[in-house]
């Protein structure tokens, strides 16, 4: 795995569970070997002593022979439950630590690099695959591993009887493992590639319809949608179809290549027996055993396709979290600021990376310390994006930005945060406690801050009537939250923090205009001194701000004084 | 209007029923391959008893071999076909529910999809119908096959000895009920410990999901050990469920062994004093793991039966989606408009969404042809809200809306002759004339060109360099803002429709590329009623009229007094 070896995310630490899973499956292996070796001589040796007359009935030594069946059956049973639990506690290390890994990579592009241009859940994928990777384990490496190791020892200890035997048994394995699955791995890799490829595409399409949904709809379009949609399921399908093929005619192949070793053991067994060089029993001994030994390639033309998996998720991993961030990370430690936090923007353009259209062109505009200014413009005029940029989640092509007198460029979105707060409109809600939520804005706050942030937004009756107050679920993405109060939470955690700098987005959007003013006359009450950034449609904020911009074309509009 | 669905419908066994010529077709091959199976073994072990026993030279078996090659790539052969049927069956399934439920998207349409978030919708309709295949291609011919083997297994031990035939008939309904019981209790520890995990196995996905955020809250470097702590916690009670879960095929993997040591010692004894023959002993041990590998091959498609449980719930989460619009009227290019519709009558709407005040109360205007009327407000006021009534999204709580053809007489149907341009028009993959012929797939080049005209489109698109076949490539990136919306106009001009509304269409666009829109909208409200949701003061003052909502009132101005701008 490519992946793996890369990021030296296999580490001694792992080294232990690891393979410690891989002996534990190849004793399992060798344990079930054993007990159908053993169990074939014994029934044989036992039938041969029976005609041969009383003296070798008595002669024949059944407890050692039963004990080795027991011994066997109990050690299968055993390692068989131990590998399982020790290769699954091995994959899940592996997935936590590539989990963890490819997270610290990806934070630092975050939002610009995590955004799918196709629509398709870009984050799941990196879900799906860095579990695919780390099953890869599990998937691949124990099968493999096991059938090498295992096979090997397969054919030793039949040569130990029968050189020839032994020879036949590795040749027959190694017809099994090396050549069939080479040609099914070549065979079953485009189409893996392809079923990916394929897979995109049909999510974006979905990912569109659903977009498109209304629009279709009054095309009287949405039956021929559905025809289209419904021919790339078709396509899909018939890769999926190829696959399964493959992969069950691969299991069906190496099963008859079994038969044929073991027949080919069975008749130089045969001939030894006629030489005099082998004993009855010994043959139908060595005839289960070939049987046994085919067991441990059965999984391996799922692995096979587990493993070209794999590879095309390590690959499109590694894509994603070797890009370079669209911001690129100051390389200075972020400069002190001076004591007047004026936000300068000069002249300054910028457009989405890949994109034509600019979304600011030349916009200037100057806010001082302790001012309260609404910005405002229509839906989609990029005040949000302008946000961005004061966050250093994009670049901007032109013009200047300082803060406290410093460059913009000079910090990262971390070192602003130090000053800045912002709740966005887009802002994620963690699945997790109320407490959980205001303590991860603030890891300091206790209680009382909590409850003072919580009243300032008008949440501390909802806490109190929560079923567990503080300590109620927020659910996922703070499913369980109106949209009000998931907003009214956010604007809590941004003054917990306790920054200079409050940049708001909508935050009384969802509220009556009686609890919309006494919000907003708290939250002046409690952070006098706090220069905000309003982003508002409501008329009703105007009176609590000091100034109003307003973005159209582009531009900021010649800032209008509030009477 | 509700088409009622049986019920059950959406549960599993629901969409068995859809491919079960298939599934049966699976389980009839895969129980041929198994006697075909069991009938190798037994030429197997006479050929090797055969061979040690009777003297038999390798060279007079020559018949027995060759059946017994031709039994097993026939059984092979049979097992592979089997797999194929059971395959095929998945992906028919797959692909007809898939089908069913984007027909029923679009039966909710925009507003009843809103109910559930559009993430979790594309999710459910990708993975979770993925999750299906495995379900239907594998568990259930197991779980067939789970019967069939072992009974005919048993069938041929009773034939060959009494004593094997206990041993095999007692452990195998024992196992069943131990897996029962173990797994009962592992499926209470994973109750006691359900919340948890679900939390620690989602949260990869939600700090990605989060990242920004973090990073905006100055966490990202916490947020990395706070990973590493969840991922090992995640693993630590997963861990804890897998140990007695894992217990189910330990049972499994204890009566299986003990069977075949069992068969092996007590053969063993009673062949010491030749009471047996070799023949059978050997077939019994060859058949005594086949008979326990179908119960280990269905224990390992346990996980497809959890998944596609938990993707019949979210699917039926989607089907349980309330269906808002009307069901497309199939005639609807064919219907006959002798009279194009002349007014459209709101009275006394109201209406709003599940859970929340009405968007707006008690409003009436009266829409008439040849006009165009700009709807202005605050965002969150109501436009969308009014526009989704007349083009049918959503249906009023009180009021209604009638509209009447030129003579005066109503018209029944009507929502057919309405188009729409929303803010971001889809654009297909294709060419500017595929696109355009979304509306209208049978319409003509002079049509299009028509269209494009009236759309102030036709002279941006002939400048391109191969005109109306140009690629508009992925979701219409080699256009412009202005050009998509003005492309996206033309295409609903092409159905001649008589309502046309827009919502926000000068929004996110420079303002001369807007004025061109605009003035392209006024151009083609001669023969039409047409309704403008919009900001923009250069489109209100191109208008005839406006009705203005707030407060959940709406009022209607004329054009000069356009004080509601």
């Amino acid at each position: 795995m490519n992946l793996l070896t890369v990021s030296g995310l296999f580490t001694r630490a792992l080294c232990w569970p690891v393979f410690f899973g891989l002996a534990l499956a190849c004793v399992a292996a060798l344990a079930n070997f054993g007990l159908l070796f053993l169990s074939g001589w014994l029934l044989a040796g036992a039938a041969c002593a029976g005609a041969a007359g009383l003296a070798a009935q008595q002669a024949f030594n059944m407890m050692l022979p039963a004990t080795g069946v027991r011994f066997f059956a109990t050690l299968r049973i055993v390692t068989r439950y131990l590998e399982r639990l020790v290769t699954h506690d091995a994959s899940l290390r592996l997935t936590g630590r590539l989990r963890v890994w490819v997270y610290t990579k990806l934070a630092p592009l975050a939002p610009a690099g995590l955004t799918d241009k196709r629509g398709g859940d870009l984050l799941s994928r990196f879900v799906s695959d860095t579990d695919r990777v780390g099953q890869s384990y599990t998937e691949t490496f124990i099968p493999f591993g096991r059938a090498i190791l295992c096979g090997l020892a397969f054919a030793l200890i039949s040569g130990l009887f029968l050189k020839s035997a032994g020879l036949i048994l590795a040749l027959g394995l190694l017809v099994c493992t090396l050549p069939v699955l080479m040609s099914v791995g070549l065979l079953s890799a485009p189409r893996l590639r392809a079923l990916t490829t394929q897979r995109g595409t049909f999510q974006a399409e979905l990912a569109d319809t659903l977009a498109g949904l209304g629009e279709y709809l009054t095309l009287g379009a949405s039956e021929a949608r559905i025809e289209t949609l419904d021919s790339h399921q078709k396509t899909l399908q018939a890769t999926e179809r190829h696959l399964a093929a493959l992969e069950s005619g691969t299991r069906s192949l190496m099963t008859f290549i079994g038969l044929l070793t073991t027949l080919y053991v069975v008749m130089l067994a045969v001939r030894a027996f006629h030489q005099g060089t082998l004993s009855a029993p010994e043959i139908p001994m060595l005839a289960l055993g070939c049987l046994a030994a085919f067991d441990v390639t059965q999984p391996l033309p799922a692995a096979c396709q587990a493993f070209t998996r794999a590879r095309i998720a390590a690959e499109r991993l590694q894509t994603s979290c070797n890009a370079a961030p669209c911001v690129p990370a100051p390389t200075a430690p972020a400069p002190a600021l001076h004591h007047l936090l004026d936000l300068i923007v000069r002249d300054i353009s910028f457009r989405y990376p890949n994109t034509q259209h600019w979304v600011l062109e030349h916009a200037s505009f100057t806010i001082h310390q302790g001012e309260r200014v609404a910005l405002v413009g229509s839906s989609g005029i990029g005040k949000s994006s302008l946000i961005s940029l004061l966050s250093r989640f994009y670049p901007y092509q032109g013009g200047e930005i300082t803060l406290g007198g410093q460059d913009l460029r000079h910090f990262s979105t971390e070192d602003l945060a130090k000053t800045l707060s912002v709740a966005a409109q887009d802002f994620h809600l963690f699945n997790g406690t109320i407490r959980d939520t205001l303590l991860l804005a603030n890891p300091n706050a206790d209680d009382t801050q909590m409850a003072e942030a919580l009243s300032t937004v008008h949440l501390e009756e909802f806490v109190q009537h929560a079923p567990h107050g503080l300590d109620t679920l927020i659910g996922d993405e703070g499913l369980a939250l109106s949209g009000g109060q998931a907003r009214r939470l956010v604007l809590a955690q941004a003054l917990l923090r306790n920054t200079p700098w409050l940049i708001l987005d909508e935050p009384t959007e969802g509220l009556d205009q009686k609890t919309e003013y006494a919000l907003m006359q708290g939250l002046i009450s409690a952070r006098p001194d706090a220069t905000i950034l309003c982003i508002t449609h409501r008329r009703t904020l105007i009176p609590f701000m000091d100034r109003i911009l307003t973005l159209a074309g582009g531009q900021i509009c010649p800032a209008e004084e509030v009477p | 209007m509700h088409s009622k669905q049986p019920k059950n419908d959406w549960q599993t066994a629901g969409m068995a029923r859809r491919a079960k010529g298939w599934l049966a077709g699976s389980v009839t091959l895969g129980g041929m391959a198994a006697v075909l199976f069991v009938l190798h073994l037994t030429l197997l072990a006479g050929l090797v008893d055969d061979l040690t026993f009777k003297g038999a030279s390798f060279a007079a078996e020559q018949h027995t071999l060759l059946l017994l090659l031709a039994c097993l790539g026939g059984s092979l052969f049979l097992q592979w076909l089997a797999d194929m049927a059971g395959t095929e069956a998945g992906l028919r399934i797959a692909a007809h529910v898939r089908r069913d439920a984007l027909r029923h998207l679009f039966r909710a349409g925009p507003v009843g999809c809103t109910t559930l978030p559009a993430g979790r919708i594309l999710t459910t309709l990708t993975e979770g119908v993925d999750a299906l295949e495995p379900y239907f291609a594998q568990y259930i011919p197991r779980a067939a096959m789970m019967v069939v083997l072992p009974l005919l297994i048993l069938a041929m031990v009773f034939h060959l000895d009494g004593w094997s035939f206990v041993i095999l008939a007692c452990t195998g309904p024992l196992i069943p009920v131990f897996m029962a019981l173990v797994g009962y209790s592992a499926q209470s520890i994973m109750d006691r410990q359900w919340m948890q995990l679900v939390v620690l196995g989602s949260s990869f996905l939600d700090s990605l999901r989060g990242l920004s955020t973090l990073r905006l809250l100055g966490q990202t470097e916490a947020s990395i050990s706070r990973m590493a702590a969840a991922t090992n916690a995640h693993r630590a009670s997963t861990l804890s469920v897998m140990k007695i879960a894992f217990l189910t095929s330990a049972v499994l993997e204890f009566f299986s062994s003990l069977s075949i040591a069992l068969v092996a010692v007590v053969f063993g004894a009673r062949l010491l004093s030749a009471t047996v023959d070799f023949r059978s002993a050997f077939l019994v041990l060859l058949l005594a793991p086949e008979y326990f590998m179908p119960l280990r091959a269905f224990s390992a498609s346990y996980h497809a039966r959890q998944n596609a449980t938990a993707a019949a719930a979210r699917l039926a989460d989607l089907f349980a989606l309330p269906e808002m619009t009307q069901p497309e009227s199939q005639p609807r290019l064919t219907h006959t408009r002798n009279h194009p519709i002349a007014h459209l009558i709101c009275s006394d709407l109201t209406a709003g969404y599940p859970g929340q005040a009405p968007a707006f109360q008690a409003l009436s205007c009266t829409l008439s042809r040849g006009s165009l009327t700009v709807i202005t407000g605050e965002s969150g006021a109501g436009k969308t809200t009014f526009l989704r009534l007349i083009l049918g999204f959503l249906q009023p709580s009180s009021g209604q809306i009638t509209a009447c053809d030129t003579t005066g007489a109503p018209l029944e149907v009507w929502q057919s002759h309405t188009a729409w341009v929303p803010q971001r028009p889809v654009m297909t993959m294709g060419s500017i004339a595929d696109t355009l012929r979304l509306a209208k797939p049978n319409a003509t080049d002079a049509e299009l060109h028509a269209a494009a005209q009236q759309a102030d489109a036709l002279e941006f698109i002939e400048a391109l360099p191969q005109g109306f076949a140009t690629s508009v490539g992925e979701r219409g990136a080699c256009l412009s803002g202005g050009q998509i919306k003005r492309l996206a106009l033309a295409r609903a001009l092409l159905s001649n429709p008589d309502i046309l509304c827009l919502d926000e269409p000068t929004s996110d666009l420079d303002p001369a590329s807007a004025l061109r829109v605009a003035h392209a909208i006024r151009c083609c409200s001669a023969n039409r009623i047409v309704l403008v949701a919009t900001h923009h003061a250069d489109m209100v003052a191109l208008a005839d009229q406006c009705l203005h909502i707030s407060d959940g009132h709406g009022e209607l101005f004329s054009a000069p007094q356009r004080a509601c701008a």
